[in-house]
């Protein structure tokens, strides 16, 4: 599968994820592979996939005892395999950063919003408070937040599901990110909310011309926001397909994960359900 | 017409006094009748799971009457409401005694309704839930999440209950382990004539388990409305037609 711009922004090859544990060696990535560019790409699978592991590795935020090889990790020509641990920090949270699920978790509780945001961006830039202070509130306005100062001052408890994840966007887009890794970020709204927040990242994703991951157990989903679809399974990559031709995926995984969804535009009794077969994991 | 078999009239739920004053339900009525199934559907905060708790009396009822059967419940509840009535929680991980075994877990309930054939019951029950007498000594932390629901459901229904309440039951598993859970309540439901009142966010969910539907708002019903009626479109609030709209998922198509 050949990318659609001539210089990838990210290239993967044979990525593997391991922990060693004391019940054994757990294989949570098996031999990733893949390339981006200033696309949308979803990384689809159930839980235990691997989905979100490969995420985390691409920012090198694996959990210890884990331990991350490839063959290839290249972000916008840096091998991220032999950088410094320093160049890691330049990049991350710059050049590339990540929405974690829940807005609850990811943010500060005793810092307000606005501290968060200036920390986020003085950490990779020259500016003063003053001009931080602004750059937030023109970033909480570009994500809709309709007024800006007043939620600055309030804590992340005294925000909503929805509101929290559009800060949490506003912190991690403020630097202007190539890449964008988003695990879960809908996950924990409303669906209502869900829609809300997609199509604002879909926005800034589209009109500032990034690179996204968007990491999801919801196959449905991942195919009507991305442009191009991995399916995850059991820590290898079963199926790459263009979102718009996942009605007519090939493998019986991809196809049994569409199936065992009930919808309202048919009904089915009982639901077909998915029959694992060993040589999915081969 | 038969008599309904749960009949909630005007419940209304207010947590907290004075400034910190919260209407979590408001003014809900609704009757289900024997053996059938009925969905509330709404978003968090809307209500639904405080009026299912409310049910069981896990919640208080400020306001309004909860009638089993055609009496009125008693608070706090007793024995033979908890015979009738059982709940099975939205997250399998946290609603299972971390340190007892199936086994144990499974022969609480009977302990405290007196119940002396445990053994057969507790084997009977597993089978039910589709797992084998192999998982009676296990414990949860040893089970997968549709394992650890299915436990969940086994005790509930050790009992025999009559009607069930259902607090988001799959919303915590994946697409496929779901789709298993569903196709199980609707075959438990078939074989001992239940009675269903499920809670969830999911419209598609809930038109797949259900007949008939309510959904909630800020603590109060806005519509009532039949799952063939979903199917079809055919909603009427302004909100149903968000979440049906929702449903569909991500479109780019705003301008076109």
């Amino acid at each position: 599968m050949s990318a659609t711009n001539q210089t990838p922004l990210l290239e993967v090859e044979d990525l593997r994820v391991r922990f060693h544990l004391r019940r054994g060696i757990v294989d949570a990535v098996r031999g990733v592979s893949f390339t981006l560019g200033r696309e949308r790409l979803g990384i689809v699978g159930e839980s235990g996939s691997g989905k979100s592991q490969t995420g985390r590795a691409i920012l090198g935020l694996t959990p210890p005892p884990g331990e991350v090889t490839a063959c290839t990790m290249r972000f916008a020509g840096v091998d991220l395999l032999t950088a410094s641990k320093r160049e890691l920090r330049r990049l991350r949270g710059d050049r590339m950063t990540m929405v974690m699920q829940d807005p609850k978790y990811s943010l500060n509780p005793v810092m307000t919003v606005g501290r968060q945001m200036v920390e986020a961006c003085r950490a990779h830039s020259s500016l003063t408070r003053a001009e931080a202070l602004e750059k937030s509130a023109a970033m909480l306005a570009d994500v809709k937040i309709s007024n800006p100062q007043r939620v600055m001052g309030l804590y992340p408890h005294e925000l909503s599901g929805g509101m929290g994840q559009r800060v949490m966007i506003a912190m991690m887009l403020i630097t202007s990110p190539d890449l964008l890794i988003a695990d879960e970020p809908t996950s924990a709204l409303d669906v209502t909310t869900q829609l809300e927040v997609l199509r604002i990242l879909d926005e800034l994703v589209a009109g500032r011309g990034m690179g996204l991951i968007f990491v999801s157990h919801d196959l449905e989903l991942v195919a009507s926001f991305c442009d191009r679809v991995l399916v995850m399974y059991a820590g290898k990559v079963v199926e790459t397909l263009k979102a718009s031709e996942l009605r007519s995926a090939q493998h019986p995984y991809t196809r049994g994960l569409m199936g065992c969804i009930p919808r309202l535009e048919r009904s089915v009794h009982p639901l077909p359900v998915l029959n694992r077969d060993p040589a999915w994991a081969e | 017409m038969t008599a309904p078999f749960l009949a909630i009239r005007n419940l209304t739920v207010v947590f907290g006094k004075g400034a910190d004053r919260f209407v979590a339900a408001e003014d809900v009525s609704f009757e289900i009748a024997p053996g059938e199934s009925l969905g509330l559907v709404g978003e968090s905060g809307s209500g639904k799971s405080t009026v299912l708790r409310a049910i069981t009396g896990l919640n208080p009822v400020t306001h309004g009457t909860i009638e089993l059967d055609g009496r009125p419940v008693p608070t706090p509840r007793d024995l033979p409401f908890y015979r009738t009535v059982q709940m099975v929680f939205q997250d399998p991980y946290g609603s299972l005694h971390p340190r007892h075994t199936v086994d144990q877990i499974l022969s609480e309930p009977l302990a405290i309704h007196g119940i002396r054939d445990t053994s057969d019951r507790i084997v009977s029950a597993l089978a039910e839930v589709g797992l084998g007498p192999g998982f009676r000594f296990r414990y949860p932390h040893q089970l997968s999440g549709g394992q650890r629901q299915r436990v969940a459901i086994a005790r509930a229904l050790i009992l025999r209950p009559k009607l069930l309440l259902l607090d988001e039951p799959t919303s915590a598993l994946d697409a496929s382990v779901q789709a298993e859970i569903l196709n199980l309540l609707e075959n438990l439901r078939r074989e001992h004539g239940l009675t269903y009142l499920l809670v969830s966010h999911d419209l598609a969910v809930v038109a797949h388990l259900c007949e008939r539907m309510i959904v909630m708002r800020h603590g109060q019903i806005v519509e009532r409305m039949t799952a063939e009626a979903v199917r079809r479109g055919e909603v009427h609030h302004e909100y149903t037609k968000l979440m049906l709209e929702a449903e569909k998922g991500f479109s780019r198509a705003q301008p076109r």
